[in-house]
């Protein structure tokens, strides 16, 4: 074997031992952060967690009120973001290859998207909260919706543009005008891949702390109500992490064990789901 | 053959106006949001700027009571912990990429894919508990010591590594910050490989190039300008990321060159001092390090984009 | 030598035949690229005519126009005339829905729309006639059986369209076209995406129907519209190069370059 070849050879093998180590190195961390989580977690896993609500310094408690606040926002936020988002990704898909406008918003969507969270907060703070005069579970569900918008604005462009040029050549050569070919054609056929991105977005707001830090703030009480400071997940982890109280650290563990199985259930399912229509 | 007037064919065109309009305004919309964005953090900052001026950005000086303040520290500390999570990361992430793109059994790319995901997909709060309960205890017990001893006492960069083994600083923050942009450099990377036209490869497997000369010669020159829109994209989110810095940066209102002191980011001192904040040119300050954030990040998302969408051209997709 | 099935009889030949379409001096244009030059041509009706042409002719075009499909990408623009029953269906005065109704298309994919069987075939008659739940199963049952394939779904209606073989979706889309009664029906290389069994299968069909239908195919298998057609018509780089009774075309092509074609010298 000439020398050439041996070295060829020998650059090869150090490239692979390299991308190998350094996709140990990454799922090493994903693994101790994971154990962690667990181990932390279901120490303070327990019945109360659901059913107490969040409690004063130094007595255990639960996080009902946070789940429910938590759950509430979002569900507002899907139903305030996802039409639009989906609205505006069914304009993109189908004016995308004709239209300057729509060019322009599908780049400056990708930048809303990755844009800081805690901007986003501070935006929804001054025209939802300053104007209200306070904070609001309104103002937590505005804060998500906007964060959420963009990614389902992409999902749905994405989902659309998937179905064939020639299924809607085949609608429209029927016949059929323009918004039914969209609205009864369309969107059947790309529903999966639309849910499966709304499901996404979810993912990613239920983990969202910085745009509830000055929108839905939080509150320590229950509240049913969504125009006043509204307990919700990431918050309370976030208190409660930075305080000095062994009591509320295991809580947030606890919170932060049941955010993350929400979140990585999310995403297997929507794996799951992907996997069984691409038959 | 009848004439045939189908029912609804005048009540349908008005349909489809008003479909258009719905569809055209919600994409409109995104557009407005975004500029509210930088127009609403422009205003509430403009106390802060007309009051210290360009000073804003250099000066070091942040005091609550005597209504001072300065961006230069929460902006050194960002620029400084996104440098130390791209030094990380870029390797990492690129070194994953090629291994699920070239290296990897075919068996076991989906399972690692999924991994890396799983790893993306962890909210950035997680990260920062982590990082709070146990990497900075790590740090502290295991890592500062040994930096102080070793590369302390060095001349001219000694400095850097010289301070309090308590694991809150910038150098545990960029870590923390480093593994969390990994699986978003290596996801956008692994499929910017992808994109590389099969042919290319193929041909040049046939001519007996290595799986390293495969990537070095042909997927990284030609993806070259996506590979690096990857990198800003990884350092966008990096520069905007508020959760995995926050509880292991520190909150300090002091300039320091050590990378093991405690420091602040844009995003930290915003999350940490805005509900506090009770004068308005305090939040004035804060609102104007938003707008200098977002500024940035705009630009660096931007450009990572259009880099970006070059590799898609090349490729004939028609977006 | 090429089997020629059909040749018309000596009462179907042109000089007898109606003529159900007429295009007149027709350009066609994708952005600034001309596709289609000054072609002219009639179509008989109740026969099948066949356009032929090596890849990039222009037939997949011009089959397009005479449905206005085309006009759904706005880059794409036609000029000149093309008369169905005498209308010029160009004129920007002539109803779209009521061109669409009466001038079917059945695309080279088969592309059933993400609903059961009979929606799909019942989804653009409920758009245009207004029926009685009575009315429209019977409607769909007659568009199927029209499209030969009533005996193989008649049991399962309400089944997902996505459940049937390539050869029943393409034979589906055939049925949503019957279903709203059209007088022409253009075939965009219907059988191409196809097994063999098939691919004959409609042939059949397609025979069956050009007694009620005008139809015209663009096909890139010679044998085929060998097979099914009465009329062909040659292109070459968007221009009609000859027209004429299959038959001729293809024992005694009077252009050589047709005959070039027709031989294999050139795909």
């Amino acid at each position: 074997m000439s020398l050439i070849l041996m070295r060829r050879r020998a650059v090869d093998a150090i490239a692979f031992l390299f991308a190998s180590a350094a996709t140990a190195f990454g799922l090493f961390w994903l693994f101790w952060i994971l154990w962690t989580t667990f181990r932390q977690g279901l120490g303070a896993l327990n019945v109360a967690l659901f059913t107490q609500m969040t409690p004063p310094p130094g007595s255990g408690g639960g996080l009902l009120n946070a789940f429910y606040g938590s759950a509430v926002m979002i569900l507002l936020a899907v139903v305030i973001g996802a039409p639009l988002g989906i609205a505006a990704g069914t304009y993109l898909a189908e004016h995308g290859r004709y239209s300057r406008l729509a060019r322009t918003v599908s780049f400056l969507n990708d930048v809303l998207l990755s844009a800081p969270s805690i901007v986003i907060g501070l935006f929804v703070y001054e025209i939802v909260v300053r104007t209200s005069g306070h904070f609001s579970g309104y103002a937590g569900a505005v804060a998500l919706a906007m964060i959420l918008l963009p990614i389902i604005v992409r999902t749905s462009d994405e989902a659309l543009r998937l179905v064939p040029d020639q299924m809607r050549e085949a609608a429209f050569a029927l016949g059929i005008p323009r918004w039914r070919v969209t609205a009864q054609i369309l969107y059947k056929a790309a529903l999966t891949a639309i849910l499966t991105g709304v499901l996404l977005g979810v993912a990613r707001i239920a983990g969202e702390t910085a745009p509830l830090l000055f929108t839905a703030l939080n509150n320590q009480f229950w509240s049913g109500s969504l125009s006043g400071p509204l307990a919700n997940v990431p918050v309370v982890i976030f208190q409660y992490a930075m305080s000095p109280y062994d009591e509320w650290h295991a809580l947030a563990w606890a919170g932060a064990l049941v955010l993350t199985l929400f979140v990585l259930g999310l995403n297997l399912a929507v794996r799951m789901i992907a996997r069984r229509t691409s038959k | 053959m009848t004439p045939f007037v189908p029912i609804a064919r005048s009540r349908s065109a008005a349909a489809d106006r008003v479909f258009n309009l719905v569809t055209a305004g919600a994409a409109w919309l995104v557009l407005i949001l975004l500029g509210a964005t930088a127009a609403s953090m422009a205003w509430g900052g403009r106390l802060a700027f007309e009051t210290f001026g360009l000073g804003f950005i250099t000066s070091t000086d942040w005091d609550a009571v005597g209504g001072k303040f300065g961006a230069l520290v929460p902006i050194y500390g960002t620029i400084v912990t996104s440098i130390i999570a791209l030094v990380i990361a870029v390797p990492v992430s690129l070194g994953i990429a090629l291994f699920l793109t070239d290296i990897a059994p075919r068996w076991i790319r989906g399972p690692i894919g999924i991994a890396v995901e799983l790893l993306a997909a962890i909210p950035s709060i997680i990260y920062g508990m982590w990082g709070l309960f146990v990497f900075a205890p790590f740090m502290a017990r295991h890592v500062d010591p040994w930096l102080n001893d070793t590369l302390g006492p060095l001349p001219v960069i000694g400095g850097i590594f010289t301070g309090p083994p308590i694991g809150i600083g910038m150098l545990t923050a960029g870590i923390v910050l480093g593994i969390m942009v990994i699986p978003f450099i290596a996801a956008v990377a692994r499929d910017v490989f992808n994109a590389v036209p099969p042919p290319l490869k193929e041909s040049a497997v046939a001519l007996g190039s290595t799986r390293w000369e495969v990537l070095s010669r042909v997927t990284l020159p030609y993806a070259r300008s996506a590979v690096i829109g990857a990198i800003f994209l990884g350092l966008g989110r990096a520069l905007g990321e508020t959760m995995a810095v926050t509880f292991v940066l520190g909150n300090a209102h002091d300039l320091s060159i050590s990378l093991l002191m405690p420091s602040n980011s844009i995003a930290a001192a915003i999350a940490n001092e805005f509900t506090e904040a009770d004068a308005e040119l305090y939040r004035s300050a804060l609102v104007a390090l938003a707008f200098l954030l977002f500024v940035v990040t705009f630009i660096v998302l931007s450009a990572a984009k259009l880099l970006l969408l070059r590799i898609n051209r090349a490729h004939g997709r028609t977006h | 030598m090429i089997e020629l099935i059909e040749p018309l009889t000596r009462s179907e030949q042109r000089t007898d035949a109606q003529v159900k379409i007429e295009v007149r001096d027709l350009d066609f244009f994708y952005g600034t690229t001309q596709a289609l030059k000054n072609v002219s041509l009639s179509v008989p009706a109740h026969a099948v005519t066949a356009i032929i042409g090596p890849s990039g002719c222009g037939k997949s075009t011009l089959l397009r126009t005479l449905n206005r499909i085309y006009e759904i990408y706005p880059d794409q623009r036609a000029d000149g005339e093309i008369l169905i029953d005498g209308e010029d269906i160009l004129d920007r005065r002539f109803p779209l829905s009521d061109l669409r109704r009466r001038v079917g298309m059945v695309f080279q994919k088969p592309t059933p729309f993400a609903t059961s069987i009979r929606n799909n075939v019942a989804f653009a008659l409920s758009y245009y006639e207004r029926l009685s739940k009575a009315e429209m199963t019977d409607r769909v049952e007659d568009a199927l059986r029209q499209a030969a394939l009533w005996d193989e779904v008649k049991d399962k209606l309400g089944a997902s369209a996505l459940s049937l073989s390539g050869g029943q979706q393409q034979r589906l889309c055939i049925a949503r076209t019957l279903a709203v009664k059209p007088d022409v029906i253009l075939l965009d290389e219907p059988t191409s995406a196809l097994d063999p069994i098939s691919t004959a299968r409609i042939e059949e069909l397609i025979h069956e129907l050009r007694e009620r239908f005008t139809i015209v195919i663009v096909t890139h298998n010679m044998q085929q519209a060998a097979r099914v057609s009465q009329r062909t018509a040659f292109f070459h780089l968007g221009e009609l190069i000859e027209l004429g009774d299959t038959a001729q075309i293809f024992t005694n092509p009077r252009v050589p370059r047709t005959q070039d074609y027709i031989t294999g010298r050139y795909g």
